[in-house]
C-alpha cells in the first residue's frame, strides 16, 4: 500500500515537473495543427489495392465507403494509374530518359526502364470537395529475371534541394518540384532453389554491388540490383517459374506512383506506389508521409513483407548521395496497433517454466486448470489475418492445447470429471519423457441444461466500432440466444461512457425481443467498463436461479478508459462480485489495436469464469452454439492439480505453459485458495517434460537449507523418513486433483499413483501426438529455449500423424497455422 | 427491482479536428512528455495520436470524455513506441500515472494548473527562485547548480523540494485540487 502511495507521489511529482518545465523552463507544447491536418487528408485517401497479395478479403467498413466516396475521384485517378502499372492500359507519353543497365553478376537482372511523368490537376466539375491536385509518375522497367527469380520493385520520389532551411513556410519549402527517382528491383530466390540455380546460401544474403549508385542526377533514373532472400517469406504468389538456371526471362515491368497535392500549401499530401511483373504484383502499401515541416522527402515502399523499419526523410546531397537525417518510424505490415484508435494490445509478460530438479520440496508441482482458448484465436488472428508472427506474450501455450477437443472418456460415476494420463517420449528431445494429464468434465447436453440467468455485458464504446468488434459480437450473441429457451433468461447491459440497461431479465424463448435489443446497438464514447461490470452482477444477482447457471457474458475488446480502469481493480471487482453473488464470468474478447488480453485473461480468472478471443464467425460459434454447455455450465470449481515426482524415476521437469496459473504447494490443500473451473464436457491438457534420472539436466540451483536438518534432529516425530517405499517404487509421480462443487466451499481430493511403461513416441495416441505438436508448435512461437529439436516442419509432420478423427476441421486448421507460421518465420 | 434505462441515443456528432487538435493538442502532448516520452518523441506520438482520432469513427460528446479518449490513444502510441525500441514499460506504472492526471488535471486541460503556477511562482523569489530557474530553465545537473549558488548538492535537492511543496500548495489553494 505504501509502495503504492509513494508511486502516485511519484507521479503526481512528474506532473509537477511538466508544469514547472513549461513555465519556467518554457517547454511549451509545438503548434501542430498544420501537418497533422495534412497528414490527415492523406490518410483519408483510398487504398488502391491490387488485392493479389491479399490473405484475405478486406471488409470495408461504414466508414471507409464514407472516405470512399468521398475521395471517389482521386481514387478514380488512382485506379487509373495503377491500371497503366499493370500494363493495362499504355503509358501516356513519355517525357523522360531512359537507361539500359547492364549487369555482370549473372543473378542481376538487366533492366531497361522508361519513366513517363504526367502531371496535371484533376478537378471533376459538381464536386464541392477541394481536391488535391494528382501526378502520376510511371515507369516501364524491362527486366531479365534468371529463371526462377521474381522482381520487387520500389519506388522513391524527391522533391530535391528546394528547401529554404530558414523557411517554415510550406509554400516556400515545396516550390519546386523537380523529380528523382529510385527502381529498385529485388530479385526473390525462393527457399530450395539455391542449389537449382548453383548459387551458395551465403551468395543470396549479400546485396550485389549496386549498379549505377554514384552521381545519381536530378531526373534520372537510379538502377541497382540487390539479390537478397530476405523476403522468402513472402506469400505464396512469388512462386517461381519452372526453368533452368540458365534461363532468363525478359519480363516488362510496370511501375506507377501517384501523389496528391494541396492546391493551396502545395505539399504533397500523399504518395502511392505499385508494380507487377506479369501475373505477379508486389503488395502496394499506401505511405503517408504525416511529417514535419523538414521532411519533405517521402517514399513509397514495396517492401511486400514490411517486416523492416523504414528510415524516411533524407537530404538529397548535391553529389546524389542519399543522407539520412531523420528516422521514423514505419508501421509494418500486420503490425498490432492499426485500426482506427491506432493504438497497441497489452499482454502479461510470461517467464517460461523452468527445469526443476526432482528433490525436496521442488519435487511437488502445483498448479489450477484453465480452460481459456483465448490465446489459440488470438494467435490464429495474427497469423492468418495480421499475417505476422504473434508477439511471444500473446502465447499462453495450454491455451493453444486446450484449444482442442480430446478423446478422454467421460466419467462414468458422480465424480465431475475423469483424469487420464499418458506417458511416451518427447519428440523434440529424444531422451525425455512426454506426460500428458487430461482431464474431461462430464457431459451435459444442451436440452438438459439447468436453468441460465444470463447477463450480456457489451461494450459499446467508441473502440468497438469496427466490424471485428461490434458487428461480431452481436452476431455471436444471437446465436447464443437462438439456443436459448424458456428455461433461460437474458439481460442486457451496455457500456460506454456510462452504464445502462439495454434489456431487462427477458425469458430465453422471447427471442424477437432480445434480438431486437442487440440489433439496436450501436458504438460510440469511451468505456466505463468497471461500472458496467457493477451493474451487470447486481441485475444478475436480482434475477439469481437457485441451483442453475448464474452467469454475467462480458463481451470488449478490454480497453476500459473512464472510471475503475486498472487490471488490478477489474481484477479485485471481478472477485469480490463473484464471491458475494456465486454469479460467474465469461469474457469474450474482441479486435485487434487496442485489446487488453492481459486484463481480460486476469479478470476471468479472478471472476471464477473462462476468456475466449473471437476472432470471427466460426470461433463464435465455436464458443456459443458447439460448446455453449461448457461455456456457460460449471460442472466443477477450484480445480487444482499437483504432481509430486519420484526422484528415483525422475530427475526434473519442466511444466509446459500454465505460467500464471502456478500455485504454492501449500495452495492445494487450501480452499480459500482460487484456482480454475471447468465447464460441462471441457477438457483440459497439461504436458510436462520430464527428464528421467541418471540423464543430466541443469536446473536452477539451491543452498541447502542450514536449520532443517537441526530442526528435523530436534524433533525426529514430526520429521519424514527420507527414503520411503514410493521413493524406491516404478511409480513415476503421483497426480492429485481438487476441486469444489460448483455451489460447494469445501474441496474434494482424488489421487493416482502413475508409472511410465516406457512407450515410445511413436506408438502414443493421436490425442498425445497432436497435443504434443500443439505445445511444440506454442515453444517454437515463443521462441522457448526448451524447444529442443522442435521445428515447423516437424510440427506439421507430428499433427498430420495425429490429427485422427477432425469433425469440424480444427485440426487441420492448425495446420494451415503451422503453415504459415513456417513461412513467416522464414524457415 | 432495477430500473430499466434506454441506452443512449448515439448521436453522431461531425466534429471539426482542427477545432479539436487546436483544444487538445497542448494537453496531449503535456501527458506524453509526462508518461516519459522525449519531447521529440511527443511531437510524432501527438501527431499520431490525432491521425489516429481522424481514421477511426470517433464521436465527440463531452470535452472530458474526448481528452480521456486521447490519452488512451496517446498511452498506446507510447508502448507501441516503447515496444519498437525494444524497451520495458510497465503497463501497470502506466495505468496508474493515467489514474493521477485524470483525478489531478482538470478536465478542461492543464491550463488552470499552467496559470496557478505562474502566479505562485510571483511569489517566489530569492534562493528559492533561484533553484527553481536554474533547475527548470537552464536544466542544470543539481551538482552544476551546488557550485552556483555555493552550496551542498544535498541542499540544493532539499531546497528544490521545499520551494516545490510551496508551489504545490499554493497551487492547490487556487485550483482545489491536489497537485
Amino acid at each position: 500500500m505504501n509502495t503504492n502511495k509513494q508511486k502516485n507521489a511519484d507521479h503526481h511529482d512528474r506532473l509537477f515537473d511538466t508544469a514547472l518545465r513549461e513555465v519556467v523552463g518554457q517547454e511549451t507544447p509545438p503548434n501542430l495543427s498544420k501537418n497533422i491536418l495534412a497528414a490527415a487528408g492523406e490518410k483519408s485517401q483510398p487504398v488502391a489495392s491490387l488485392g493479389i497479395l491479399s490473405m484475405e478479403k478486406k471488409v470495408m467498413t461504414v466508414q471507409q465507403q464514407t472516405r470512399r466516396k468521398r475521395n471517389f475521384y482521386i481514387g478514380a485517378a488512382l485506379a487509373a494509374s495503377l491500371l497503366v502499372a499493370a500494363g493495362l492500359i499504355f503509358p501516356r507519353g513519355l517525357k523522360q530518359a531512359t537507361q539500359e543497365v547492364a549487369h555482370s553478376k549473372a543473378l542481376t537482372p538487366a533492366v531497361k526502364t522508361e519513366i513517363t511523368q504526367d502531371t496535371k490537376p484533376e478537378k471533376p466539375a459538381g464536386t464541392t470537395v477541394e481536391l488535391p491536385e494528382f501526378e502520376v509518375i510511371s515507369v516501364t522497367t524491362t527486366v531479365e529475371v534468371p529463371g526462377g527469380g521474381t522482381v520487387l520493385l520500389s519506388g522513391m520520389k524527391r522533391l530535391r534541394g528546394a528547401r529554404d532551411e530558414s523557411a517554415e513556410s510550406d509554400e516556400k519549402g515545396m516550390t519546386s518540384d523537380k523529380l528523382m527517382m529510385t527502381v529498385t528491383p529485388h530479385i526473390i530466390i525462393e527457399e530450395g532453389e539455391e542449389e537449382r540455380l548453383s548459387i551458395s546460401g551465403e551468395a543470396t544474403a549479400k546485396p550485389a554491388p549496386p549498379a549505377n549508385t554514384p552521381g545519381l542526377q536530378p531526373g534520372q533514373m537510379g538502377l541497382q540490383g540487390l539479390i537478397n532472400d530476405a523476403y522468402a517469406a513472402l506469400p505464396a504468389t512469388s512462386s517461381p517459374k519452372q526453368q533452368s538456371p540458365a534461363q532468363t526471362d525478359k519480363e516488362t515491368l510496370s511501375f506507377s506512383m501517384g501523389f496528391g497535392r494541396d492546391p493551396k500549401s502545395k505539399r504533397d499530401t500523399w504518395g502511392y506506389g505499385g508494380g507487377v511483373i506479369g501475373k505477379i504484383a508486389v503488395d502496394e502499401r499506401n505511405f503517408v508521409w504525416r511529417g514535419k515541416t523538414e521532411d519533405l522527402d517521402r517514399r513509397v515502399n514495396q517492401n511486400a513483407s514490411g517486416n523492416k523499419p523504414l528510415t524516411l526523410g533524407s537530404k538529397w546531397a548535391e553529389n546524389g548521395t542519399e543522407i539520412p537525417y531523420i528516422k521514423r518510424r514505419f508501421r509494418n505490415l500486420g503490425e498490432q496497433g492499426q485500426g482506427p484508435d491506432a493504438s497497441g494490445d497489452q499482454y502479461t509478460r510470461i517467464h517460461e517454466n523452468p527445469f526443476l530438479a526432482a528433490a525436496g520440496e521442488q519435487a511437488v508441482s502445483t498448479f489450477s486448470i484453465d480452460v481459456d482458448t483465448a490465446s489459440y484465436s488470438n494467435v490464429r488472428q495474427f497469423l492468418m489475418q495480421s499475417g505476422q508472427l504473434p508477439p511471444p506474450d500473446a502465447v499462453r501455450i495450454e491455451e493453444l492445447i486446450n484449444y482442442f477437443d480430446y478423446d478422454y472418456t467421460a466419467p462414468t460415476d458422480d465424480t465431475p470429471f475423469a483424469a487420464h494420463v499418458e506417458v511416451a517420449s518427447c519428440p523434440w528431445q529424444a531422451e525425455h519423457r512426454l506426460v500428458r494429464v487430461g482431464i474431461k468434465g462430464h457431459e451435459i447436453a444442451n436440452e438438459k441444461r439447468p436453468q441460465s440467468n444470463l447477463v450480456f455485458l457489451i461494450d459499446v464504446s467508441g473502440s468497438m466500432n469496427q466490424q471485428n468488434k461490434l458487428p461480431l459480437l452481436v452476431e455471436g450473441l444471437k446465436m447464443l440466444t437462438c439456443q436459448l429457451g424458456e428455461n433461460d433468461r437474458v439481460a442486457i447491459i451496455v457500456y460506454a461512457s456510462s452504464e445502462g440497461l439495454a434489456l431487462p431479465s427477458t425469458r430465453g424463448d422471447q427471442q424477437s425481443v432480445i434480438l431486437a435489443a442487440l440489433e439496436k446497438l450501436r458504438a460510440g464514447g469511451s468505456t466505463a467498463g468497471g461500472a458496467g461490470i457493477q451493474l451487470a452482477y447486481k441485475i444478475a444477482q436480482e434475477n439469481f436461479i437457485e441451483g442453475g447457471v448464474n452467469r454475467v457474458i462480458l463481451a470488449t475488446d478490454g480497453d476500459f478508459n473512464v472510471g475503475t480502469t486498472s487490471t488490478a481493480d477489474l481484477e479485485r471487482l471481478a472477485e469480490s462480485n463473484a464471491q458475494e453473488t456465486g454469479v460467474f464470468l465469461t469474457v469474450l474478447g474482441f479486435g485487434r489495436g487496442n485489446l487488453n488480453d492481459a486484463m481480460m485473461e486476469a479478470i476471468s480468472g479472478k471472476g471464477n469464469g473462462n476468456y475466449h478471443y473471437v476472432d470471427n464467425r466460426a470461433e463464435a460459434r465455436k464458443v456459443l452454439v458447439e460448446e455453449i454447455a461448457g461455456t456457460l455450465v460449471t460442472i466443477a470449481k477450484d480445480v487444482k492439480i499437483q504432481i509430486e515426482f519420484n526422484p528415483a524415476q525422475v530427475a526434473a521437469y519442466r511444466l509446459i505453459g500454465y505460467e500464471n496459473r502456478m500455485l504454492k504447494t501449500q495452495d492445494f490443500n487450501d480452499d480459500k485458495k482460487d484456482a480454475g473451473e471447468i465447464g460441462a464436457g471441457h477438457t483440459v491438457t497439461a504436458i510436462y517434460e520430464v527428464v528421467p534420472a541418471g540423464v543430466a539436466v541443469e536446473t536452477p540451483k539451491v543452498d541447502p537449507l542450514k536449520y532443517q536438518l537441526r530442526a528435523e534432529a530436534a524433533a525426529p516425530l514430526a520429521a519424514a523418513k527420507p527414503a520411503s517405499d514410493a521413493d524406491a517404487s516404478d511409480e513415476l509421480f503421483t497426480l492429485k486433483l481438487r476441486y469444489k462443487q460448483p455451489d460447494g466451499d469445501r474441496s474434494t481430493k482424488l489421487e493416482f499413483p502413475i508409472t511410465d511403461n516406457g512407450q515410445p513416441f511413436a506408438e502414443a495416441s493421436d490425442d498425445f501426438k497432436f497435443a504434443s505438436a500443439v505445445a511444440s508448435f506454442g515453444m517454437l512461437l515463443r521462441h522457448s529455449e526448451h524447444s529442443g529439436n522442435a521445428s515447423y516442419d516437424a510440427v506439421l509432420e507430428i499433427a498430420e500423424d495425429g490429427s485422427g478423427k477432425d469433425l469440424h476441421g480444427y485440426r487441420a486448421e492448425f495446420l494451415q497455422l503451422v503453415r504459415q507460421a513456417k513461412v513467416l518465420a522464414g524457415e | 427491482m432495477s430500473t430499466v434505462i434506454e441506452p443512449t441515443e448515439v448521436v453522431l456528432e461531425a466534429y471539426n479536428l482542427a477545432n479539436l487538435i487546436d483544444r487538445h493538442q497542448a494537453d496531449v502532448w503535456r501527458y506524453l512528455r509526462y508518461l516519459g516520452a522525449e519531447s521529440t518523441d511527443a511531437d510524432d506520438l501527438t501527431q499520431e495520436t490525432f491521425l489516429a482520432l481522424s481514421r477511426s469513427q470517433f464521436e465527440q460528446r463531452t470535452p472530458a470524455e474526448t481528452a480521456a479518449y486521447l490519452r488512451t490513444v496517446a498511452r498506446n502510441q507510447l508502448l507501441m513506441l516503447r515496444r519498437k525500441q525494444g524497451r520495458q514499460i510497465d503497463t501497470v506504472e502506466l495505468a496508474a500515472a493515467e489514474q493521477v492526471w485524470a483525478t489531478t488535471v482538470d478536465p478542461t486541460g492543464m491550463d488552470a494548473i499552467l496559470t496557478a503556477l505562474t502566479d505562485c511562482l510571483k511569489t517566489v523569489d530569492g534562493r528559492a527562485r533561484e533553484a527553481i530557474d536554474l533547475f527548470y530553465r537552464d536544466g542544470l545537473s543539481r551538482k552544476a547548480m551546488a557550485a552556483a549558488m555555493n552550496i551542498k548538492p544535498e541542499g540544493v535537492k532539499t531546497l528544490l523540494r521545499r520551494t516545490r511543496d510551496i508551489l504545490r500548495n499554493c497551487i492547490q489553494r487556487k485550483t482545489k485540487r491536489e497537485v
